[in-house]
């Protein structure tokens, strides 16, 4: 154990929450690890040292505020710096919408929460067990069943300059329920943070989940969205993150129930010397399952991605129908892009596609463009744009997705082609 | 109006135009023939300014302005128009937003107000209707997944909308049918006026059946070898390209 890794520890065993006694399994295994080198697998292109060297104190303060998203008409709760803001918590809910912060009593009583804690999400992922063990404060959503939740739920989470932080958000959607939620990270300074949520969707409900990434600059973040799937259940993911010092989201799709449908559309786009990496997971564990998977990823000047996309078809999980797609635009010499798309199928009636590539800006489109009097500085963020508009048009919230574009767009404004 | 003298232009390791002479006025169509491998769609590609088309002696202007200095993109705004040959498909990039993209990229140029949404949208409609192409090709990417010839269609569609001063037709005939090739003539003709030139480059008469030339010229091993009037079309599609082996350039051209 390195110096980070045990004080986190020590610090984790100080901590006698309700949930205490479901951290010790995780205390134990991270009292274990060891800090990943670049022989680990799981952290192989990630200068995870950024981390351990990390001196918060010498950052720039921030104090990001929480804006609203025009016309999205969310409930929206802001966790700041580790710490949810209570006051952001709605005076009334919905009937079937129970949000509570994860530190209080009430949550404390809800046994689907015990049981859902760090079940979810992959035992071994050495910054959820960092979660698992310090994550204190968070949030607690329960959809009753057969609820039907109209206004998006959106989880704003803050990271300010020189903090460390660690949340944890866990998530029921009762059978037959519906419920729309947007975990929405933000910071830009230097920090450190984990993010972990854990869903658990039940037999027919629906989730339109979203994963906003957004963390840039020196604000170092590893999190992820972890789903468990029971019969029949849909969950739609979007993920769109931009890469910052170091920035790795893990996304683990877990196919319990037969029946359930999954679509995960990832979007990344990274500049400068910005790191993203993106580890998904799908575990087809029993039969008829369905997962679609089409992530997509704009890389300029020094950028680096990471894609690492699992598929792991079990041996009864007979008629899965698996597609995995991870296409690549780089649009400089030094950046770089590592792919791995990786299917492990022990069933024999199954269907499963995959593929990845890299690609350059199409010189010919180029100039189609400019021979129409468009400058090339906005052919390109056309060009760029038309690499990924088919994933921000097949959002299903369109007010997210036009949130988003003028985001994309100065995104796109400042990347060059070189 | 666009005044070529002397052009020499080398693609990678090879002189394809080797002293290009011609003077087109306002209002004039001219017809470019020529066998394969002659340099006709290098013509056209050098006077848009695709990358990797090195001018290596020879002037051309625009209006007086020197065309070969300018990028593409200000050739355009200048007023000059390819239709090409081979229409680049741009996936997840919609016709109509391509489309307005060039508008109000040419209008902001010349100093034009943009064109409302509601406005644009009507005129790119008639466009399509003008040139046989249902409306629903708008929404679609850019030539993706398009027959070679709506491809065509599409390019004379643009022309209909960008208003430009002269076009150029880069073999726009190949690979259509008679009706579509009626149609892609129609969308021209319909343009003709005393202020815009055509440049209509073709391996075949058939189109000039349709689009009627002022002047056609005989286009080989990268020179004009002889001009004439709509009469000498007729003459090649009798007589192919073949006699041209022995013809002398016409005096005045290097």
């Amino acid at each position: 154990m390195t110096n980070w890794l045990s004080s986190a520890a020590q610090r984790g065993e100080a901590i006698h929450d309700w949930l205490a006694p479901r951290r010790q399994a995780s205390l134990r295994l991270l009292q274990e690890s060891q800090w990943p080198t670049r022989k680990t697998e799981a952290w192989k292109y990630v200068p995870i040292n950024v981390w351990e060297r990390a001196e918060l104190s010498t950052a720039v303060a921030s104090n990001i505020e929480a804006e609203p998203i025009e016309g999205l008409n969310s409930f929206d709760i802001v966790i700041r710096d580790g710490q949810l803001q209570a006051d952001t918590l709605a005076a009334a809910w919905p009937e079937g919408l129970q949000v509570l912060p994860l530190a209080s009593a009430e949550a404390a009583r809800l046994d689907w929460a015990q049981a859902t804690f760090a079940q979810v999400k992959p035992e071994r992922h050495l910054f959820g067990l960092v979660n698992d063990v310090l994550a204190t404060d968070g949030l607690i959503i329960d959809v009753a069943d057969g609820a039907r939740i109209e206004r998006p739920l959106r989880i704003v989470n803050i990271v300010n300059g020189g903090s460390e932080a660690h949340a944890r958000v866990l998530v029921r959607v009762g059978s037959g329920a519906k419920v729309s939620i947007v975990e929405h990270y933000v910071g830009n300074q230097l920090s450190q943070s984990t993010g972990f949520a854990e869903y658990s969707i039940g037999t027919d409900a629906e989730l339109e989940h979203y994963r906003f990434a957004l963390q840039s600059g020196e604000a170092m973040h590893i999190g992820g969205s972890h789903f468990d799937l029971a019969e029949r259940a849909t969950l739609t993911s979007n993920l769109v993150a931009f890469g910052s010092r170091l920035s790795r989201v893990d996304m683990d799709i877990n196919h319990k129930g037969e029946g359930a449908k999954a679509l995960l559309n990832a979007i990344y786009l990274l500049d400068g010397k910005e790191l993203f990496d993106l580890h998904s997971n799908i575990e087809h564990a029993v039969a008829n399952g369905t997962s679609e998977e089409n992530v997509r990823g704009i890389v300029a000047d020094n950028s680096r991605a990471v894609f690492n996309g699992r598929i792991h078809i079990h041996r009864h999980a007979q008629k899965t129908l698996a597609e995995l797609n991870n296409r690549n635009l780089l649009l400089s010499d030094r950046a770089e892009i590592n792919t791995k798309p990786e299917l492990e199928i022990y069933a024999d009636d199954v269907r499963c596609a995959h593929g990845a590539t890299v690609a350059e800006i199409d010189k010919k489109a180029m100039y189609y463009l400019q021979s129409r009097g468009i400058e090339r500085e906005q052919a390109q963020i056309m060009l760029n744009f038309g690499f990924i508009n088919e994933l921000v048009d097949d959002m299903p919230n369109a007010v997210l997705a036009e949130w988003l574009r003028p985001q994309l767009r100065q995104r796109f404004a400042a990347m060059e082609v070189k | 109006m666009l005044s070529i003298k002397n052009l020499q232009v080398r693609v990678e390791d090879k002189t394809i135009l080797k002293g290009l002479n011609l003077e087109v006025k306002p209002g004039e169509v001219h017809a470019i023939m020529g066998p394969n491998g002659s340099g006709k769609s290098t013509l056209g590609y050098t006077l848009s300014g695709r990358p990797g088309y090195e001018v290596e002696g020879g002037s051309v202007t625009i209006d007086g302005a020197d065309l070969l200095e300018l990028e593409a993109e200000d050739r355009a705004r200048a007023g000059l128009f390819l239709a090409f040959q081979y229409p680049v498909e741009i996936p997840g990039v919609s016709n109509m937003e391509f489309l307005k993209a060039a508008l109000d990229a040419q209008h902001k140029a010349q100093d034009k107000e943009p064109m409302s949404s509601r406005d644009f949208l009507q005129a790119a409609r008639a466009a399509c209707k003008q040139v046989n192409l249902p409306a629903e090709f708008l929404k679609r990417g850019v030539n993706e997944g398009f027959s070679g010839g709506e491809k065509k269609r599409n390019e004379i569609m643009q022309m209909l909308m960008l208003q430009p001063k002269i076009c150029i037709l880069d073999e726009t005939d190949s690979g259509l049918d008679i009706d579509a090739l009626q149609v892609v003539a129609n969308g021209v003709n319909s343009q003709r006026s005393p202020e815009r030139s055509f440049i209509v480059v073709t391996h075949y008469q058939r189109l000039l059946d349709y689009i009627k030339p002022d002047f056609v010229h005989v286009l080989s091993d990268g020179k004009i070898v002889k001009s004439g009037d709509s009469s000498l079309a007729l003459e090649l599609e009798q007589q192919g390209y073949a006699w041209l082996q022995d013809q002398p350039a016409p005096a005045g051209e290097e």
